[in-house]
Parts: structure tokens; sequence; C-alpha cells
């Protein structure tokens, strides 16, 4: 019984936004659910994990945590950014537990079996005995580190952990198309660009609030005086993605009027354009003329995320000073924003709440990112 | 013998694995017995590619020839 009523839920959702209900409670607040999700939305996609600036050289290694699996982020001698389970073959041993540069060979600390920075079993000492370094039922060409596919796109790495989902070219062609004069080199800011924030919420009240720009002369109503509601238009690709974009972007200026450099050959919709998307699942993206950034949602527990938030720069070297106004700014605003999530999700706790309602003009960006978590979920079974 | 244990204990203590290498293959160069040559160089040889060391080739190819990688 619970099944058929979860079930006329998310039949309940995927109405039209002006009939719709939100997502139940129990995808908020229940344990289960959160693992159920798990699967259905964050495994089984590409799921956005970390920058490339996490592992800026060849050799760098960071091992992560995703939804509870040991990974190791690394960049191969070549230069290429991979991901594997952080874990050796022989005994399921974690092998990185720091972030470090791998000199040479990643040597397990439990039996030293050594593997290469492209996941090759290269060594694997005594396993035929006292120095004997062969076994005939250890085929080394079988047992290289198990590699997560992973995709690099404006410099994040997403991760397509159960290896189900199309490429990743295909899956999002649409937004690779509309932004396309966005393709272009993206130079990360640095450690002053960089910044964490732990909120008391459950990931898709981000993806959520992140979406629509309703909210935006309530909560951020420092960015009122030249960033009016009117001045914004929604984005919409229903299983894809979906947010806002604005129509008067100013830059930055510093105290003798400088800016940031633009990114090269956009036209002109960008001089005072800039689009706000939730990649699904759970990756938020904002591109303007001078900057971009991406802030990859962490989900830590069914009421715990860790927002990971990145600027990026259209030159290698910016002004320091430019930098830090910038990152301040950007803080300042995604700050605004927690006491929100965090009262939805304390809200997701009021029994029999029917998960709400949208504005029909305000909110579809919302209900669309809801209408593809309940597609995915009643696909799920 | 015994001054070399004390230098492998003191490398290993201070995790110079780039002073192991010698040490393991010094090891390896003193001792009469096949086998215990073939553990010592095992060791020189993972310790150098641990640390890519430039060894690590030579190393294996010793194993190699000898039957043991």
């Amino acid at each position: 019984m619970a099944k058929d009523i979860e079930l006329d839920a998310l039949d309940a959702v995927r109405r039209p936004v002006e009939t719709a209900n939100g997502l139940p409670n129990a995808h908020y607040t229940d344990p289960a659910m959160f693992r159920t999700e798990a699967q259905a939305l964050l495994m089984s996609t590409w799921a956005g994990l970390a920058v490339t600036a996490d592992v800026p050289e060849p050799g760098d290694a960071v091992p992560m945590d995703f939804l509870g699996m040991p990974l190791l982020l690394i960049r191969d001698k070549d230069g290429d950014v991979r991901v594997f389970q952080n874990i050796c073959r022989h005994r399921g041993m974690v092998l990185v537990t720091e972030p470090r540069k791998i000199e040479g060979a990643i040597r397990c600390p439990y039996h030293s079996w050594c593997y290469s920075t492209k996941g090759k079993l290269v060594s694997t000492p005594h396993v035929g005995g006292p120095g004997h370094n062969t076994h005939e039922a250890i085929k080394k060409d079988d047992l290289g580190l198990v590699e997560v596919p992973s995709h690099v796109w404006r410099e994040v790495v997403f991760i397509n952990v159960d290896g189900t989902a199309p490429p990743f070219e295909e899956v999002h062609a649409d937004l690779l198309e509309r932004w396309k004069e966005h393709d272009v080199p993206l130079y990360h800011g640095g450690a002053d660009s960089t910044f964490m924030l732990d909120v008391g919420t459950n990931w898709k009240l981000a993806v959520e609030n992140y979406c629509e720009s309703y909210h935006l002369p309530w909560v951020h109503p420092g960015l009122n005086s030249y960033s009016r509601l009117e001045d914004h238009y929604n984005i919409e690709v229903p299983g894809q993605y979906s947010g806002q974009g604005t129509l008067v972007y100013r830059q930055l200026r510093g105290v003798n009027e400088e800016v940031f450099p633009d990114f090269p050959g956009l036209s002109e919709k960008w001089d005072e354009g800039g689009e706000y998307v939730a990649l699904y699942p759970n990756v938020l993206l904002g591109v303007q003329r001078d900057h971009a950034f991406a802030i990859i949602l962490e989900p830590m527990a069914h009421d715990r995320t860790r927002e990971h938030i990145h600027l990026f720069y259209a030159t290698p070297q910016t002004d320091e000073g430019m930098r830090a106004k910038n990152a301040t700014l950007w803080k300042t605003v995604f700050e605004e924003d927690i006491g929100v999530c965090e009262g939805m999700q304390k809200g997701r706790s009021a029994p029999g709440f029917d998960g709400g309602r949208f504005s029909p003009v305000m909110d579809s960006p919302t209900h669309c990112f809801h209408d593809w978590v309940a597609g995915r979920l009643q696909a799920h079974g | 013998m015994a001054d070399l244990a004390r230098r492998l204990l003191d490398a290993h203590a201070r995790d110079d694995r780039v002073a192991l290498v010698a040490l393991y293959e010094e090891a390896a160069n003193t001792s009469n017995d096949m086998d215990a040559a073939c553990f010592y160089l095992t060791h020189a040889w993972v310790f150098a590619l641990d640390v890519g060391h430039s060894a690590a080739d030579a190393l294996y190819e010793r194993l190699r020839g000898l039957g043991r990688a």
C-alpha cells in the first residue's frame, strides 16, 4: 500500500506545473529514500564529483568519498584526469588516505601491491611466496584498479558510477550547444576562488532553490537594485537541466573601474547576459562574460549537503584583490540561500505536507527538476 | 649484517623510501641465499616503484632474469 501511495504521489509531481505537487516529504526526510535516490538519480547519471583544479599536476591524487564509496581522483602521468575505486584489488584495502603526489606508483599500504597512475597493476610482491612475485593464478592484466567512467566538462569532473549512462556529450548535447560560445579555456582562480558550505538540507533543495529567480528580491535584496525579477527568464529543458537567465548582468569593478578580462569570442547577448543552470543531478553552473562558476553538491545524508564552490576566469592570471572581492560577493549570495534551504528541510518534517504547489510562471524550472526526479524514480521502480 | 639491519630499521623509521631502495639492494647483494636475495630485491623494486626511482626498471629486469617477476 505504501508503494501505491508513493507512485500516486509521483504521478502528482508529474502533472502540469499548474496542478502539480512537489515531491513528498519522504524524499527529504527518509534515509532509505536517500539511498534509493542515490541509485536512481546520482549513480546512474553523470554526477559532479570534483574539479580538475583539485589535481592540478600529473601524479596528484585526492581520495574522495561519494555516497559512501571510496574513490580516488588522480591526474595520471600523461595529464589525464581519472577516477578509480580507491581500493586494492587484493584485499580491498583503501589505497590513498590523504591528498598527495604519487611520485611513482600507487602502493597499497597493506601488502604493497603497486598500480600505475593509469590503474595498471604493476607489482604483486611475494604473491607466489617469498621473493616470488608472480603466480599463474594472479593475472595482472585482469586486476587493474576499477575505473569509474568520468568526463570533464567546464573543468568539472563528472562520473557515472554504475556505467549505464549514455555518453556525456549525448546526454547533455542541448546545454553544450546552448553554451557553445562559452566552450573556451577556463582558468580556476585558485585557493582564494574556492570555498565550501555545509548546509543542513537535502541536496535536492539546493537544486530547487538555485533553479528559480522567484526568491531573488526576497532572499538577496542586495541584487534587487540592479537585477530585478522582470530582468530574468526561465530556462527549462525537461530531463536535462533548468535554471534562469538574467538580462542585466553587471561586471564587478575595482577601485579604478578595472574589470576581469572577457572570455574570447562572445556575442553581444553576453554583454549583459548571464545564465545559471542546474545540470541534473547535482551541478549548479553559472556563465557570464568575464567569469564562471560551478557548484558541486555533495550529498552527505538525507538532511546534509556540502556545497563546493569554484570560480573560473578567462585568463590564467587575474588581479588578486578583484578575485577576493568577487569570491566574497558570491559567498554572500550563496550563504543567503542557506536559511531557506535549511528552512525547507525543517518544513519537510511537517506531517501530511503534500509537497507544496508551484507558481506556474515563476517556479517552472523547479518543477522541471521535480518532474525529472519523479520520472527517474518511476523508471527505477 | 647487523649494521645493515640497523640502517634498514632507521630508514623505515624515517619512511625514507629512497634510502630503502639502496639498502634492500645492498641486502640482496650480500645474501648467499637465492630466495633471501630475491626477497630483498623485491623490496628494493617495490620501494623504487613507490618513489619513481630510476633503478626500478633495472631491479625489475634483475628479478625477471631470475624468474621472479
